[in-house]
């Protein structure tokens, strides 16, 4: 489903060339639930902002479903991270002055689903994700950060995407929330076949992924 | 929640910023709507300027302007010959006569004889009496040097031993072929209808506001020309207490009353074009005898007054674009500060699968709707202040005060006294341009409104597209990495 390939991504700075990704190589299955280990600054952010298509890489390939998205144009791209991605970011990066509610519904209008069907759509996916119904009208931005990332990852799964991409989901949270939050990601990826990557330094993830990898100085090895 | 209510929500985000952001708005698009109702109105007085005195030329009898004497009175031969010359449309000739006071002339016993448009004069000039008492008093300038060089008062006084008879000012007559004054244009009635009956023998009278006043005359009260009873058919208001002063009659009654028949004080005449002006001048000159008439053409204020008014029309025109301008800028210099601020949201919305083209509609939106509330916000300071800005604006750039209403009137009469001879106030050959533009009056209307707000806001749109799009462009990782 999800194949890497020598991918580098470098930058200079100042008279150096820095590489956080340097020829990095692996292959995930669908349904796959993997996670990317490695200290601060090991490059784990970058690689996966590399396989969302935040950001293009300066040589290698990622294929998606035998899409290579390295030369995707942009309005290509755009239409990948509205439909094949999920990504769940570390801070949450919801729109503070929408709803839960609307800010599940968000990628579905990007998408072109009607009102009442995104609206439907996204009261089930915050109840999946375990969010009380007088939650879904409360702004982002007043909500606790365990229920931010639980709506961040309802935002994930709004278009059904293949791949989700969650960078440090349980970073910023308790322990029992993080436990939530690793059960409902392990549900998705056996339940629903979806592939879910995660990148953390939390050994209590990955402990319960599926595959394991730890990227230092920006090369990659399966554990 | 679409695109659409996602906006207007994020307009209102930090409801203090986008409060005294419609506030500057408004100022700006307030100025540039009251600016392009200026030069609307501005042009709108240029065309009707154009129009109504622009074509006209005014024949008087040689010498007889500014009430110094002049040459034979008109007939309507003279008239006839006028209307024979090329180019002209149309002739309008109307007789000036003043009238005494009845009483008052018969206990000066010196009411002067015939004595229009200049020639020999009578002590007052007079052409005949009437019942009517002038609402106008003469004052001491009117009293002064008045034969003698002394100061009398308006009740009589002495001048080197000899005692004057009191001095009254005479009441102005026109009579008049139709229901126009003597430049063509028709008079403003307060009540009561225009003339309608022309012939000789009738009885018609338009009365002035201050003199019907004086005369506590209505519309159907009569008073007496000569020995004629006339009935008042209307009361007319010409704009200031001297020409209230005066009556309108029928031309031919006019005539047949103070045994001027036949003649006339000035022609009014039309020419077919504004670019013939000048020609039919020489050829009416020609037709008339250069010796017997003056032809004076009303274009050359009106050049004068076009060329203030188009001054006034360029300043207000710029200063459009410069308000037009100075609004785009306001909302270009917000949506840059508000998309730097947003940046991080602009890069999640790219990252969930927002396009570029969304984020502009988005932020275009949220940039029309503070526009829109300035629009409207505006659009009341562009009624309450286009007035005053259109009268700085043409005070400044013609001298005329705008709210200086009333119809066009030449100069001829100084202020000693009216002894040595006729004051036929001449209309229209010596009007200054500043009287000329008289009244400009100014309207917001709907496509004034429509076409400012399609400028502002197509303004208003690119100057929130340009900082949206530029930063749409952007990777995604690049507004969020840097948070």
């Amino acid at each position: 489903m999800l194949q890497v390939k020598d991918v580098v991504k470098s930058f200079n700075s100042g008279d150096r060339t820095i590489k956080p990704v340097n020829g990095v190589s692996f292959s995930l299955e669908q349904g796959t639930f993997a996670a990317i280990l490695g200290k601060s600054g090991s490059g784990k952010s970058t690689l996966l902002s590399l396989l969302g298509a935040l950001d293009k890489a300066t040589s290698g390939d990622v294929i998606v479903d035998d899409v290579n998205i390295s030369t995707l144009p942009d309005r290509k791209l755009t239409a990948y991270r509205r439909d094949d991605i999920g990504f769940v970011f570390q801070s949450y990066n919801l729109i503070p002055n929408l709803s839960a509610k609307e800010n599940v519904m968000l990628p579905m209008e990007f998408a072109g689903v009607s009102h009442g069907e995104r609206s439907k759509r996204a009261a089930e996916l915050l109840n999946q994700v375990e969010l009380t119904e007088e939650m879904h009208g409360r702004l982002a931005n007043r909500l606790s950060g365990g229920m931010q990332q639980r709506v961040a990852i309802a935002r994930a799964l709004a278009n059904n995407p293949k791949l989700i991409l969650a960078d440090e989901p349980t970073g910023n949270l308790d322990d029992e929330t993080g436990e939530l939050i690793i059960a409902l990601l392990r549900q998705l990826a056996h339940g629903k076949k979806t592939t879910i990557l995660v990148v953390t330094h939390d050994h209590a993830l990955a402990a319960q992924t599926d595959r394991k990898f730890r990227l230092a100085r920006g090369q990659i090895t399966e554990a | 929640m679409g695109v659409v209510s996602r906006s207007v929500g994020n307009a209102f985000r930090n409801k203090v910023r986008s409060g005294a952001v419609v506030v500057i708005l408004a100022v700006a698009i307030g100025l540039a709507l009251a600016m392009l109702v200026a030069n609307q109105a501005v042009g709108a007085k240029v065309d009707s300027l154009k129009a109504s005195v622009g074509n006209n030329l005014t024949v008087n009898p040689a010498g007889s302007r500014g009430g110094l004497g002049g040459g034979n009175p008109l007939t309507t031969a003279d008239a006839t010959k006028a209307a024979a010359v090329a180019h002209v449309t149309g002739v309008n000739g109307t007789l000036t006569v003043r009238l005494a006071n009845a009483a008052t002339a018969s206990t000066s016993g010196s009411a002067g004889g015939p004595a229009d448009r200049g020639g020999a004069a009578g002590r007052f000039g007079s052409s005949g009496t009437t019942s009517l008492v002038s609402a106008v008093q003469p004052g001491v300038l009117g009293q002064r040097n008045n034969g003698t060089g002394s100061t009398g008062s308006p009740t009589g006084g002495t001048a080197g031993g000899t005692t004057q008879p009191t001095f009254t000012i005479p009441i102005q007559a026109t009579g008049v072929s139709s229901p126009t004054t003597a430049a063509g244009t028709a008079l403003k009635l307060t009540g009561g209808a225009q003339l309608s009956d022309f012939a000789a023998n009738s009885t018609q009278a338009l009365v002035g506001s201050t003199l019907a006043a004086k005369n506590s005359l209505k519309v159907g009260s009569t008073f007496t020309v000569q020995t004629r009873t006339m009935k008042v058919t209307g009361i007319f208001d010409a704009g200031d207490a001297f020409d209230n002063n005066g009556i309108y009659l029928p031309l031919a009654a006019t005539q047949t009353l103070v045994d001027q028949a036949g003649q006339l004080s000035s022609l009014n005449v039309v020419v077919d074009s504004i670019e013939n002006v000048a020609a039919t001048q020489a050829a009416l000159t020609t037709a008339l005898g250069a010796s017997n008439v003056d032809v004076t053409a009303g274009s050359n204020n009106l050049q004068s007054a076009i060329t203030s008014l188009g001054t006034v029309q360029n300043i207000s025109l710029i200063a459009f674009i410069a308000s037009l301008v100075t609004a785009g800028l306001i909302v270009l210099l917000i949506m840059i500060m508000v998309v730097r601020e947003r940046r991080r949201e602009i890069g999640v919305l790219k990252a969930i699968g927002a396009s570029n083209r969304t984020i502009g509609v988005q932020f275009t939106l949220e940039a029309l709707v503070l526009v829109v509330l300035g629009t409207v916000v505006g659009a009341v300071v562009a009624a309450f202040s286009s007035n005053p800005i259109v009268s700085a604006l043409v005070a400044g750039n013609t001298g005329s005060t705008v709210s200086a209403a009333g119809p066009v009137r030449g100069g001829g009469f100084g202020g000693g006294g009216f002894g040595g001879g006729g004051f036929t106030r001449t209309r229209g050959a010596f009007a200054g341009a500043s009287q000329l533009i008289g009244t400009i009056s100014t309207s917001v209307g709907w496509q004034t409104l429509v076409l400012g707000a399609v400028g502002i806001l197509a303004i208003a749109a690119i100057g929130a597209l340009i900082p949206a799009l530029l930063t749409a462009r952007v990777r995604p990782i690049e507004v969020l990495r840097g948070e």
